[in-house]
């Protein structure tokens, strides 16, 4: 197995076989703790998140306190990474900087799709559990959080669907030609330049398709963001889908068995 | 409760997941369980024109551009296999032969390069995989990457208790299998009779049984080799078998300590038992090495054969310190492989009985031995130490001759294959023992051959041939010898780099209407009087200057260099190759340039009355030659006249030129030598190095006579002008990008390089060297003086600057300020800018400073530190390499002009050891060593000699003779030339004359 992703360029097969606009295996599961309000299970790849959802519930800390939004409910995410979920066992504290950002954009993100407004002084809780990380993490928290919030029955707008997209050099004549690889594994993303998109929406016919999420940490030529972005929706709308199904599949059984 | 069930469903068809899980062990010695996801596919084209099935299955990138197939529909045929053939070479036929791949014609083309196979390649050898990927480039060659591990047929999972090699053979085997069926397959659907065979390539024995048992056509390189139509020069480059070296373990002794084991190397490294450093080997004494570690001052010396265990120059080896009672002293003594080992036999090597130090080289290093211990003073004695390991192999190719000696049958017809020795041309390199079936043809010819091993059981390093570069003494063979021995890229310019070239070609000129988009940004400074100063003869005109007076009593100065960063854009093929060059290559009858002539010698040589691009650096300066202000500026010029020094120098002497030029030309040099002045103020070394140039016949080149290169006042005001230009350019560009200025320094030398000059000078001559800064050096070699030899002081020069650190290009991001440091011209600050033409470096700050003035956009690779500092790094060894090359050329010349001459010449003695000492030659600027084994006459017995370390003397005690030799001593000596009788090769020889 290649050990780096200058081979790439070789016969445009990325280090674990993909082609540029492939995802890995998207599994997903809902309802998968009885005891949570809501809850998830989403494996992207190597890349495992549990997801439970409580609320929305009376605001905690006391009515009326500083942190009080009134007239919206305010949507809270705890993140929580094990420390065996990477490579090296470490444990990351919670006041960890980029945890604590994370946990900001899903929070910036759902706070503006779910309907808050139906649910004033109250606090939705997202707890995300990290059980292994390969790459991606961001868009595998989103798109598990739009399961588990689904499951526990809050209305949104749509489904925010979250992939990752990078610029690999796709000949090495020119530096000038870069394929958009989608969704990283880790060995990409600490490789390549690379951005995490979310968007909401399908597009025509299904409402206004909108971008929620933009995060980039690394530096790209300008010249190159137009198509990372563009395969990047691209690939959300994929994403969205097989969400959608597994959604749709679990809406089944729960009629059935409602009916039988 | 709902259970968690995994579902295997993948999420794209054509696709089946598998995964991979393994264990890495980390430097620091941390174990790692990585899992990787790995999607099987079945797009994956065999790339055989003659399968149709597969070209419309490969996908092709996100530029939709599909590859074409490479593999030849009708692959070449050979005696074993009439209807065609695929090569499938394993790891190992790359990794000992990749020289046969490369060759041009009609062998070994149509290969397939398996993703296992190249995988393993890049992990045991980054140059071979770089090779290898170059060879995949080449249409010509047709060599097509086969990703097997991610097809779905080819898989093969590492079973429980296989090791990693076994499943590598498997995977290469299943591979062969499945191309085999697959091209049945196509040539069925295509109903062409013809399919051509599958050969897998294997030296392993077992790996070949098995493919045969599982029907695969396979067969080891040799015998393959041997069925082409050009066996013959082929079988030589095919590196000894591995299955002969099996056969051969088995009757011969060991006769070389093994090597630790990596995991015990690291440790002992890492807890401070063991030290980890470059094996430099000394010019004088083939058998002591030194090797320098952080953890000590000094360097750690390695002598004797044992101790050096297998090691060869430049490798990267792990050492062990010896005891304290078995330390030595550098060894005093000049110790040649060709006096010492001479009678060995390359072929009887294992059956000889004396083990690993034969008899004479024992006796030699005794003598070392017991004058080490006979001597009172404990300090002369260093830190000894021995290898244990090696890390990294240096191992390039080697140019040398053939031992006339070694070869049994001379009978150039012979096609028996022998073992020769190779003696390389750098002294360092141990012979190199190398099977031929030419070795009749191959004497008295400059061979290029590599090593490919050095086993324990054997005293010297096995090698094989490359080829052969032509007859010894040749200009030609000579000339190419030493570009291979520098690695200097010689060949043409590839196609791809000519197609950057501007599309009119000579007719270039610059655009007259200054609308035109060149003119963009460009000042008009074609009314300047500006013009050149260059050696005679010189084509590649990098730089011209001006000078004016100002009405306000200051002098405008500008420096205009030829602006050829906007001829090469970064990142082209131009470029990329220029880069890799690094810099123009002079030798004394031909000049390699970094970049094509058409540029080089025309549209950016600031010829005279053309008009150019340049980019200029414009000062005004006081009469005191001291900065008012400068600018900086893309521009156009047209320069009046091009002098040589000679000329420039005539001109501004003769009082009778009163014309405007001129009078530029007196102001520059008034002012550069202000500016001079100053800058010796400020503690700039003024060094030496001995310098010649040969005269050569015009017609035919051959050399006629050697002279000292004479320095005129111009040519230091040139210099002075660069020196400062480099430096405000240097200042502009480290403020515009900090972190990525591409800078040169030269670090203070640390200060026991001194120590054995200084000690030297104090006993010889009670003169004291202060090397406490640069001033202080600079002021004491003033003193260095004798009145009666002029040249003493020259002398003491050159062996001061050989104490001196080279100065060496970086990142301005990678080290502290206070290091950028350029100690030998005193200045705080500097870089290259003066000579794009000729050097790389000098083409980039012209476009970190075409940013800093915000000229254009500054290119990606030129913001990223690690690309400039691999930039760096690759000119700092080419800038070297070309002054070596550039060095042994003129030294091959001035041999060729003493050819058949007995000068008698002055020289002066500048080392002395025990059997012999070293002259300098000033008028030929040769070194010479004269062994007291030369000054016996014929029938003599070898002059005793009597060696005072501490007093730098040997008195010579001979039959007929007394004579005592002092360092700094001047001498006479006279100057023949000798051909050697086993090699043929002429060697200029030095004989004291009383």
């Amino acid at each position: 197995m290649p050990l780096d992703t200058s081979t790439y360029a070789l016969a445009h097969l990325r280090l674990d076989g993909r082609r540029w606009n492939e995802l890995r295996r998207l599994h997903a599961q809902i309802s998968t703790q009885a005891a949570a309000d809501g809850s998830s299970y989403l494996e992207q790849g190597n890349t495992k998140v549990l997801c439970t959802v409580s609320g929305p519930q009376e605001q905690k800390g006391g009515r009326g306190g500083a942190r009080d939004q009134g007239n919206e409910a305010k949507v809270d995410v705890e993140m929580n990474i094990a420390a065996f979920s990477g490579m090296d066992r470490k444990r990351r504290a919670r006041s960890d900087k980029r945890v604590q950002e994370m946990q900001v954009t899903i929070a910036s993100a759902f706070q503006s799709t779910l309907f808050t407004h139906l649910f004033p002084h109250s606090t939705i809780t997202v707890t995300l559990h990290i059980l292994s990380q390969d790459g991606s993490l961001l868009a595998a928290c989103l798109n598990a959080a739009t399961l588990a919030l689904i499951d526990a029955g809050i209305p949104m707008s749509d489904y925010i669907s979250s992939v990752t997209v990078a610029s690999a050099p796709s000949s090495d004549q020119s530096l000038d030609e870069m394929d958009p690889l989608l969704d990283l594994n880790g060995l990409e993303e600490q490789e390549l330049p690379f951005m995490t998109v979310g968007t909401c929406g399908r597009g025509p016919g299904g409402g206004e398709e909108k971008v929620m999420v933009l995060v980039m940490e690394t530096k790209v030529q300008m010249a190159r963001l137009e198509a990372m972005l563009s395969v990047g929706i691209d690939g959300c709308k994929q994403v969205r889908g097989i969400l959608d199904g597994v959604v749709r599949s679990h809406g089944k059984r729960v009629l059935e068995s409602k009916v039988s | 409760m709902t259970s968690l069930k995994r579902s295997h469903a993948s999420t794209s068809t054509g696709t089946t997941l598998s995964s991979k899980t393994y264990l890495r062990t980390l430097k620091s010695g941390k174990v790692q369980k990585v899992v990787r996801e790995l999607y099987l596919r079945q797009d994956i084209p065999c790339s055989s024109r003659l399968c149709s099935a597969c070209l419309d299955l490969a996908p092709g990138g996100f530029h939709r551009r599909s590859e074409p197939a490479v593999l030849s529909a009708t692959p070449s045929a050979t005696k074993h296999y009439p209807e065609g053939h695929y090569l499938v070479p394993d790891t190992n036929a790359f990794l000992s032969a990749m020289d046969v791949f490369e060759i041009e014609g009609n062998a070994f083309q149509d290969v397939v390069v398996l993703q296992t196979v190249l995988e393993e390649v890049k992990n045991r050898s980054l140059p071979l995989y770089n090779r290898l990927i170059a060879l995949t480039k080449n249409e010509g060659k047709r060599f097509y990457v086969f990703f097997n591990d991610f097809r779905l047929e080819t898989y093969v999972q590492r079973d429980a208790g296989e090791t990693i090699n076994d499943r590598n053979d498997r995977a290469v085997r299943k591979a062969c299998a499945w191309y085999a069926q697959h091209l049945q397959q196509a040539a069925k659907s295509r109903k062409s009779a013809r399919c051509p065979a599958v050969v897998m390539i294997s030296d392993d024995k077992d790996c070949l049984r098995k493919a045969t048992g599982e029907s695969i056509i396979a067969s080891n390189l040799e015998t393959y080799v041997s069925g082409l139509p050009d066996a013959d020069r082929l079988i030589d480059m095919v590196a000894a078998s591995s299955e002969q070296r099996i056969t051969k373990e088995g009757r011969s002794q060991l006769l070389y300590p093994d090597y630790l084991t990596i995991s015990a190397m690291l440790t002992g490294v890492k807890n401070g038992t063991l030290h980890q450093g470059i094996f430099n080997v000394s010019p004088y004494n083939y058998l002591e090495g030194t090797v320098h570690v952080p953890a000590f001052d000094r360097s750690l010396i390695i002598q004797g054969r044992e101790n050096s265990n297998r090691a060869v120059s430049g490798d990267i080896v792990v050492i062990e310190l010896l005891p304290k009672d078995q330390w030595k002293a550098p060894s005093s003594k000049v110790i040649e492989e060709e006096d010492v080992g001479k009678n060995e036999s390359a072929e009887v090597d294992e059956e000889s009985p004396e083990g690993i130090v034969s008899e004479r080289e024992r006796r030699a290093l005794q003598d070392e031995v017991k004058k080490a211990h006979g001597q009172s003073t404990e300090g002369q004695k260093q830190p000894t130490a021995k290898v244990v390991g090696i890390v990294k192999r240096n191992w390039r190719q080697y140019v040398g001759h053939i031992d006339r000696d070694s070869v049994r049958s001379r009978n150039s017809d012979s096609r028996a294959q022998q073992t020769v020795f190779l003696i390389p041309m750098d002294k360092r390199i141990p012979k190199i023992r190398v099977r031929t079936r030419q070795a009749g043809e191959l004497v008295g010819k400059r061979v290029l051959v590599t090593i490919d091993s050095w086993d324990r059981e054997s005293r010297y390093p096995v090698g094989h041939f490359i080829r052969s570069l032509g007859e010894l003494e040749t200009k030609g063979a000579e000339t190419e010898a030493l570009l291979l021995e520098w690695d200097v890229q010689y060949r043409p310019f590839p196609k791809t780099v000519l197609d950057c070239l501007p599309a009119e070609g000579h007719d270039w000129k610059v655009p007259a209407s200054t609308e035109d988009p060149g003119w963009q940004g460009r000042r008009d400074l074609r009314d300047l009087l500006v013009c050149s100063i260059d050696p005679p003869g010189c084509v590649d005109i990098d730089d011209a200057l001006h000078a004016k007076k100002l009405p306000n009593g200051n002098f405008e100065i500008g420096v205009h260099i030829a602006d050829v960063s906007h001829f090469v854009k970064p990142n082209n093929a131009m470029d990329k190759e220029a880069s890799l060059r690094g810099t123009t290559v002079y030798l004394v009858d031909k000049r390699i340039d970094m970049l094509p002539m058409l540029l080089g010698t025309d549209l950016c040589s600031l010829k005279p009355y053309v008009e150019r691009f340049a980019f200029s650096v414009m000062w005004e300066v006081n009469t005191n030659a001291d900065i008012v202000n400068s600018t900086f500026t893309k521009s156009v010029i047209r320069s009046r006249e091009a002098f040589s020094y000679e000329a420039a120098q005539l001109r501004i002497d003769d009082r009778s030129q009163q014309d405007e030029l001129t009078q530029g030309m007196r102001h520059l040099m008034m002012l550069s030598k202000k500016l001079r002045a100053k800058r010796m103020a400020a503690g700039a070394l003024n060094l030496a190095s001995p310098e010649v140039r040969v005269q050569t016949e015009s017609e035919t080149s051959d050399p006629v006579d050697v002279q000292t290169k004479k320095l005129l006042d111009t040519n230091q005001l040139v210099e002075e002008f660069m020196l400062l230009a480099n430096i405000s350019v240097a200042g502009k560009n480290f403020e515009a990008f900090p972190q990525t200025a591409l800078l040169r320094r030269h670090a203070a030398p640390p200060k026991n390089n001194f120590e054995e000059l200084s000690n030297q000078l104090k006993v010889k001559k009670g003169l004291e060297l202060r090397t406490e800064s640069s001033k202080a050096l600079a002021d004491s070699l003033d003193t260095c003086v004798e009145s009666s030899e002029p040249f003493f002081n020259t002398l003491v020069r050159i062996l001061a600057t050989r104490c001196m650190m080279s100065a060496e290009y970086f990142c301005s991001g990678t080290q502290a300020e206070s290091e950028f440091r350029h100690y030998g011209l005193a200045s705080e600050i500097y870089t290259h800018f003066t000579s794009p033409i000729r050097r790389y470096a000098d083409l980039e700050a012209h476009r970190q400073l075409a940013a800093a003035i915000e000229y254009e956009s500054l290119d990606a690779s030129l913001q990223s530190k690690s690309k400039l500092e691999a930039v760096c790094k690759n000119i700092n060894v080419r800038h070297r390499n070309a002054q070596m090359a550039g060095r042994a050329s003129v030294e091959y010349y001035v041999g060729q002009a003493l050819k058949g001459r007995v000068i008698v010449e002055d020289g002066f003695v500048m080392r002395i050891f025990s059997n012999g000492f070293v002259v300098f030659v000033p008028r030929f600027g040769i070194e010479g060593l004269i062994r007291l084994r030369d000054m016996a006459e014929d029938g003599e017995k070898e002059p005793e000699g009597v060696f005072d370390a501490e007093n730098y003397s040997l008195e010579i005690k001979g039959e007929k003779r007394q004579a005592k030799v002092e360092l700094f001593q001047k001498i006479k000596v006279k100057i023949s030339d000798e051909a050697e009788k086993s090699t043929g090769k002429r060697k200029i020889k030095l004989q004291l004359v009383q």
